[in-house]
């Protein structure tokens, strides 16, 4: 008797969770597309393709413009891949990839505060949890589509100068695909952890600029800081994975690199982390848009 | 009185003088900022260097308090370009935070809000609005850029005597060339982002990047190509090398922009920023 009680209640509950979990499901799906419309094709887009085609374009140049760019990158080719690692470290992580997340993922509620239609969000029947979550879906799917295809581009460009024979070898044989695994890898959790930051901030402050100031400094310091305070940033578990090492110059503190099975979970939690601080406090969230 | 008795009255009550009527802009504007406790401590952190270089400066010359203190200033900091550079530098980079925190709202709160042609309908032309606007940024930022510069200058050439200050006259040319680059161009590019974007948080990021972006762009162009011409798009490194060449604290090959290339960004951007302004500062847009 008591079994079946217990049952019937198991299978109520599961089918109440299946319920909402489906109704879950299509709202995120709702919102993801009308958020992506806005991502990608809102004015506010323009800003962030002409952002991602910079390396683009610079490694364009290189490779097919510039008359001695594509034999020098033939003829030393371990040079231009330092050189290479440099402009993703320097150009592409910490400029296009920060920037444009803090553009994306700051736009995603200020944005709609600004538009005077956030209240349309808020006044739906639908948890304000499951509206954070499909927002920073949304986010997280504009920006890796973006900044990978950036990344790419440049690499694309930076292989295309060698040639059709050296690049296959080099694929192949020469861990050419894990290399651009790696930067792909490294691109996209760039996005995830820089997004939640810059969602959680984007709810919290009304000019955000400010901490995105400090936060721009702190990964900036990030090779002079000792280093228990390194670990305290994104930048650092990111640099950990590059294919080649960066060289941070004579002032920086040498600390092993994080290893893959704790810097990638270490993200991921922490992504966790500020999404739930972001849901508890859009839960409590009221609009004022005179404010703005 | 009847409703039919009220008409058209001109003000008859004193005007202010033609010359002196844009800075009743930066009079209200500094109403409104000094009730802001964030932007106060802003405001009182940017004192705090002027305090400790004019401490080192007086120690540098005190001979008793060396001896108390047991050190020796005047060898270990020697008051010199790179001291006021330091200085000023320091300045300019508070000057900066205090632009992207100011700057935004300027002019983009008269546009939402249509606020504009009450401006113009008065005896007030579109220059003199600019120039107030200016001159809430340009006034706040002087106070604690050049004007504490120069104090600090004209207090080492008092405790110096013998003719210090005649030496290095060029010290205080260059505070007041820097500091004026700056505050100009920076009050500008806050003007134009504010009134093109209108949204505060997106002038601010546009601000910050036209500052920051450029640097990395730069380097990665020098990085493969091999020349400077990166960054000529640089303002932030315009500044940055003006403020070198003008504190003679170069080497004689070693700068990024050559003392001429400095000045021709400043200025090109400051065209642009103008350019920018003009487009937008009228009293009524006609949308075709």
């Amino acid at each position: 008797m008591i079994f079946a009680k217990i049952k019937t209640s198991l299978i109520g509950l599961t089918s109440v969770d299946r319920a909402s979990l489906s109704l879950w499901r299509c709202q995120i799906l709702a919102i993801l597309r009308i958020e992506l419309s806005k991502n990608f094709w809102g004015r506010r887009a323009m800003l962030l393709y002409l952002l991602a085609l910079v390396p683009v374009v610079i490694l364009f140049l290189l490779a097919i413009v510039d008359p001695d760019g594509a034999s020098d990158i033939s003829r030393d080719w371990n040079s231009s891949q330092q050189a290479f690692v440099n402009i993703f470290d320097a150009l592409i992580l910490r400029s296009v990839v920060f920037f444009g997340s803090t553009w994306i993922f700051m736009n995603l509620f200020r944005g709609e505060v600004v538009d005077r239609s956030l209240h349309y969000y808020f006044l739906a029947p639908l948890r304000r949890e499951v509206l954070v979550a499909a927002k920073y879906i949304a986010g997280m799917v504009a920006a890796a589509v973006l900044f990978s295809f950036s990344t790419l581009g440049s690499i694309f460009f930076l292989y295309y100068a060698r040639g059709y024979p050296a690049n296959i070898d080099f694929l192949l044989d020469g861990g050419g695909w894990q290399q651009i695994l790696a930067y792909e890898a490294i691109t996209l959790l760039a996005c995830l952890g820089y997004g939640a930051i810059f969602m959680f901030i984007g709810l919290f402050f009304r000019n955000p600029i400010i901490p995105g100031l400090v936060v721009y400094g702190w990964e900036w310091i990030n090779f002079l800081l000792p280093p228990l305070l390194k670990k305290i940033s994104i930048i650092h578990y990111l640099e950990s994975h590059l294919p080649i090492p960066v060289d941070e110059g004579p002032f920086a503190t040498i600390v092993a690199p994080t290893a893959v099975w704790i810097s990638v979970p270490s993200l991921l939690i922490f992504t966790g982390l500020v999404l739930t601080l972001t849901a508890i406090r859009i839960r409590r969230m009221e609009i004022r848009y005179g404010m703005e | 009185m009847a409703v039919y008795e009220h008409h058209y009255k001109p003000y008859t009550g004193p005007l202010s003088k033609a010359w002196s009527r844009f800075l009743v802009i930066p009079r209200y504007a500094y109403e409104d900022l000094f009730q802001l406790r964030f932007f106060i401590a802003l405001y009182a952190l940017s004192f705090v260097a002027p305090l400790i270089f004019t401490i080192l400066i007086y120690l540098h010359h005190n001979v008793t308090a060396l001896a108390v203190f047991q050190m020796d200033v005047a060898s270990l900091i020697p008051v010199n370009g790179t001291f006021f550079e330091i200085f000023i530098s320091l300045q300019l980079a508070l000057a900066f935070l205090m632009t992207v925190i100011i700057g935004p709202v300027l002019i983009s709160r008269d546009l939402a809000n249509n606020g504009l042609p009450l401006y113009l309908c008065r005896p007030f032309t579109r220059t003199e609005y600019i120039l107030g606007k200016m001159a809430v940024l340009g006034l706040l930022l002087s106070s604690f850029t050049w004007v504490p510069g120069l104090l600090l200058f004209l207090f080492q050439g008092y405790l110096a005597g013998g003719g210090w200050m005649i030496d290095n006259w060029w010290i205080g040319g260059a505070i007041l060339a820097v500091c004026w680059t700056q505050i100009i161009l920076l009050s500008m590019l806050a003007m134009a982002f504010s009134a093109w974007l209108k949204w505060r948080t997106a002038a601010s990021a546009a601000l910050f990047a036209i500052f920051i972006i450029p640097t990395p762009i730069g380097l990665a162009i020098e990085e493969i190509f091999r020349t400077r011409l990166g960054h000529l798009f640089n303002p932030g490194m315009a500044i940055a090398q003006l403020t070198r060449h003008l504190f003679r604290t170069f080497g004689s090959t070693e700068y990024i922009l050559s003392f001429g290339e400095s000045w021709l960004v400043c200025l090109g951007y400051a065209l642009v920023a103008l350019w920018m302004l003009s487009r937008k500062l009228r009293a009524y847009e006609v949308i075709s």
